[in-house]
């Protein structure tokens, strides 16, 4: 009816008078609440409460595995920004975005809040303590597992007494991003996994695919170093170059920016320390016979990398010493991994840097308490040992490899092999999902714990976590306080006087108080010291570095032969918002521009311009990236910061649960990844992975901060660009 | 015809349903007098007996009970207001202390209700009297040290400035308008300045980031 006799005046005027009843039914205050709003009072305030001014406490992060120590804001109870600890000497009283969204991470709606069973029944946490101490009866000790991620600290102590407790020696830990070949390649070439990376004292860095500044090892501490690193001081600005595949966050900040064919990094090491040996540098025997064969002519055409670059690359190098050269992910993510991060650890070693850029770390005097770093393939071994059905019971808190292990894994097939699961969570992600008892956790800013960070800072310390505020959620618990009601069933004797983890944690560090430089103080004041500096350094030594790099061993295989089906190398990007993707469900990260493509709320394909126009593709068009593992589909963004023979996808998206914001944005690059490791340590070789693209004939608009014509200026010259080829940086060498 | 009336039933529904949208709302608080709301406490909290005048008649010795106020001072409960941005609704404990020595008020309902929330360490639910909208932000500390502190007015006389005669009121009810224009009309007045202050304006700040940042 109305369609017949209802023309577009009359919709124009029944919007308009619509518009004026809204209007009009709107008008006056509406946030004031007077008579409705409570406002609660103390019943008892604290000395220091004081309404409407802010306190202060210390704590640590607790968002990645660099531990950085932070100062939290609080009002009337609530905590409401963190700041870093300016007495720090990881971050320097910095923080970063992923830091900064902690708070999200604690007041997140979708956090679990109660015991539960498969299914999400709810049940108390007496029955659930008992139904794993009844689980485990009749088990023998080497079918019970427990995976974590990285762990450290007291928590690390707790966890490791109940695994000797249970007779078990499975601890798998895991980091599905962590630079775990690298740490394989720095113990061969300087004795120790993670040295101190003096990038303040360097005149140049060379950085092979270390995106130190975004999200590689400890980036608020590089970032803070870098920037000593650029201050034209009495050695000069220093000069940044980055070599890899694709553009990072470090990359794009560098002097030079030298694009490689994927997993050629370590041919291009040798080839720059045959032109420094060219160049005059005298190279121990065993180094210049490996070299000999990576003259010029060869390096260029393995690499793409121009003999022009290489000779200014070792001209700077031979110039400006100390120098510090890092081998990062993107060169370590192939079967050749090993090689590629010992030709570029090699490189230091000729050019003298070890000691002198390259430091040794602190000795931490309680290997008890020091870092488990993870890595990936202890997940591969868990992964084994469930195929073959020789786990029962599987504890696990900290790790998401339902999420994070491709899907050529087959981890969560392997899983569910796996008698009964118990998961320690703060959301109910891919894992989660597949527990039969999931334990609620206590936010970062409710918990009690201590870390000791693999990367540190001046000098080693024990950062103390404490809770900023109340607990939001009556029945989570801290991960320290699960352990500890664990054990007691178990060694009911040797814990009971702990009433909880926080009587065991202040107990155990206030007994080692001299160990912390606090001899001479009365317990108390060494307690609330701490407390309130939140942090202790040790008394530790001074490491020592053994600088044995030789080129023994060193064998480089050639360029990847061009694959006819697969033609194109997949680079997955560990981005600083959403690493391997345990944050995605805080909406500030997912709605951050991710700093290179300024992309917010979704994954994408990288590609390089030659590339697309090869392919016919235009920014938006949808279009499908198939592995030998399988396909994902997702939106293509041109990009000249890449290879032409790679592609680039974001990891950390692309969730089926975790929560309201996590689910069902981007895809998930992890799963399409081939099951391929690095052929020394076992790694997945994340970088190994090749593709092939065809479009689905859709497109959408690319949702991002930096406009529809994107970097292309339209012609105008408003920021010129050019290829380093072309620039003569003078002053540079 | 068949036009018209579906015209007028469109609009018809349109009103009904921003009126209803109208009526969900919280009542209108600009009332005539600039009146607030009444607002229905827990406990009906005399504000008259604490701070209103003395009765003349009534004896000095404390323990005979006193028909008149207390003249207590305002900044006596709510602490805060001369160091916070917040006057802050007094804790539990400032109450409790001074009602666990006053045995002649014990068992009264106010008072019995008072004691069950202090056994129960529970906080008083009180209801929000003076509200401003979220983009305000008014700083008590600024105006008590300035008025109080500094030229000496008499603690009711500037704290009545926004809060009415409080001391004759039972409950708290909102006295005057807490608009914009309201607190202009008073940051524009010359205010007399004693000669001993070092401040040389005479009214209040005009700056929009001054209240709303």
């Amino acid at each position: 009816m109305i369609e017949n006799s209802f023309d577009r005046r009359d919709f124009l005027k029944v919007l308009g008078w619509g518009g004026a009843a809204v209007t009009l039914s709107g008008c006056g205050f509406t946030s004031v609440q007077d008579g409705v709003e409570t406002v609660v009072s103390y019943v008892e305030p604290p000395e220091y409460a004081i309404p409407g001014i802010s306190v202060y406490f210390n704590s640590t992060c607790a968002q990645c595995d660099a531990g950085c120590n932070i100062t939290g804001r609080l009002r009337e109870g609530r905590v409401l920004k963190l700041e870093g600890n300016t007495s720090s000497t990881i971050n320097y009283g910095k923080m970063c975005g992923l830091g900064q969204a902690g708070v999200q991470a604690h007041y997140n709606p979708d956090r679990v809040r109660e015991p539960m069973l498969r299914g999400g029944e709810v049940l108390a946490w007496d029955k659930a303590l008992g139904m794993i101490n009844d689980k485990l009866s009749g088990v023998k000790g080497d079918e019970i597992a427990f995976l974590t991620g990285s762990v450290s600290g007291h928590v690390k102590v707790l966890l490791q007494n109940y695994l000797e407790a249970l007779g078990t020696k499975n601890h798998y830990a895991y980091e599905a991003v962590a630079p775990s070949v690298v740490r394989a390649a720095n113990k061969k070439a300087y004795g120790v996994e993670m040295p101190r990376l003096r990038l303040d004292k360097a005149k140049v860095v060379v950085s092979f695919g270390a995106d130190f500044l975004g999200a590689w090892v400890s980036p608020v501490n590089f970032s803070q170093q870098y920037g000593k690193f650029r201050k034209a001081g009495d050695t000069g600005r220093g000069v940044l170059v980055q070599i890899e595949s694709k553009m990072t966050l470090t990359g794009a900040n560098a002097d030079r920016w030298i694009a490689i064919r994927p997993g050629t990094e370590g041919i291009l090491a040798l080839g720059i320390i045959h032109a420094l040996g060219a160049a005059g540098l005298s190279l121990p025997a065993d180094v210049a016979a490996v070299s000999k064969a990576y003259d010029a002519a060869r390096v260029t055409k393995d690499t793409g990398v121009s003999a022009e670059q290489i000779e200014k690359l070792a001209a700077l190098l031979k110039e400006r010493s100390p120098s510090l050269v890092i081998a990062g992910s993107a060169a370590e993510g192939y079967v050749h991994g090993s090689q590629n991060a010992a030709a570029i650890n090699l490189l230091n070693s000729v050019l003298g840097n070890i000691g002198k850029t390259i430091e040794a770390p602190t000795n931490v005097p309680f290997p008890q308490v020091a870092v488990t770093t993870g890595n990936r393939s202890s997940v591969q071994a868990l992964n084994d040992s469930m195929a073959n059905g020789k786990v029962k019971v599987l504890f696990s808190y900290g790790a998401n490899p339902v999420f994070t292990t491709p899907t050529a894994l087959k981890f969560k097939e392997n899983l569910s092999k796996v008698g009964f699961k118990v998961v320690f969570a703060h959301y109910l992600d891919e894992t989660t999902q597949e527990a039969d008892l999931v334990l609620p956790l206590d936010s970062a800013l409710e918990d009690w714990g201590t870390s000791v960070p693999e990367y540190q800072g001046e000098s080693a310390q024990l950062s103390i976590q404490q809770p900023l505020m109340e607990k939001l959620h009556a029945n989570t618990r801290g991960v320290g306080d699960i352990l500890l009601a664990l054990l007691k069933q178990r060694r009911a004797n040797e814990y009971k006087d702990y009433e909880d983890f926080y009587s065991y944690l202040r107990n155990a560090v206030v007994k080692n108080k001299s160990a912390l430089g606090s001899a001479g103080e009365d317990d108390d004041t060494f307690w609330t010291g701490a407390l309130s500096k939140g942090l202790v350094y040790f008394n530790g030594s001074k490491g020592s570095l053994s600088a044995k790099s030789s080129a023994a061993g060193i064998v480089l295989p050639a360029p990847a032969e061009e694959d006819a089906a697969y033609p194109l190398h997949l680079i997955p990007a560990v981005t600083a918002n959403l690493r391997d993707g345990r944050h995605a469900n805080l909406p500030w990260l997912q709605e951050s521009p991710d700093p290179m493509t300024t992309i917010v709320w979704d994954s994408w394909v990288e590609l390089h311009p030659k590339t697309a126009a090869k392919l016919g593709i235009v920014e938006g068009d949808i279009i499908e990236v198939t592995s030998r593992s399988g396909s994902i589909k997702a939106q293509a963004y041109l990009f000249p910061g890449i290879h032409p023979d790679a592609v680039s996808m974001p990891l950390g998206n692309g969730h089926v649960a975790m929560g309201r914001w996590a689910k069902d944005v981007g895809v998930n690059a992890f799963g399409i990844l081939d099951q391929v490791v690095d052929k020394e340590t076992g790694e997945l070789a994340f970088n190994e992975t090749r593709v092939k693209i065809s479009k689905t004939g859709k497109r959408v608009i690319v949702v991002k901060d930096e406009g529809f014509i994107g970097g292309s200026q339209a012609g105008n010259k408003i920021a010129v660009r050019a290829s380093t080829d072309e620039v003569e940086l003078s002053g540079e060498v | 015809m068949h036009r018209f009336l579906s015209l007028f039933i469109l609009l018809v529904g349109l009103f009904a349903n921003a009126a209803s949208h109208a009526a969900d709302a919280p009542p209108s608080i600009t009332t005539a007098d600039d009146l607030g709301p009444v607002v229905e406490q827990p406990i009906e909290f005399p504000h008259n007996r604490h701070a209103g005048n003395r009765d003349p008649a009534d004896a000095a010795d404390p323990s005979v009970p006193a028909k008149g106020g207390m003249e207590i001072n305002c900044m006596y409960c709510h602490t805060y207001a001369r160091r916070s941005m917040v006057s802050g609704i007094p804790p539990l404990r400032k109450c409790i202390g001074c009602h666990q020595n006053l045995p002649s008020v014990r068992d009264t309902p106010r008072i019995q209700k008072l004691f069950e929330y202090w056994d129960a360490k529970k906080a008083i639910p009180w209801k929000k009297v003076h509200d401003l909208p979220d983009f305000v932000r008014f700083n008590h500390e600024r105006h008590i040290q300035r008025f109080i502190f500094t030229q000496g007015k008499p603690v009711q006389e500037a704290c009545g400035y926004c809060h009415g005669d409080i001391k004759t009121m039972t409950v708290a009810r909102r006295q005057k308008a807490l608009s914009m224009g309201w607190c202009v009309s008073c940051h524009e007045k010359d205010h007399p300045v004693d000669a001993a202050a070092t401040k040389t304006t005479t009214h209040g700040p005009n700056d929009c980031w001054q209240c709303h940042k």
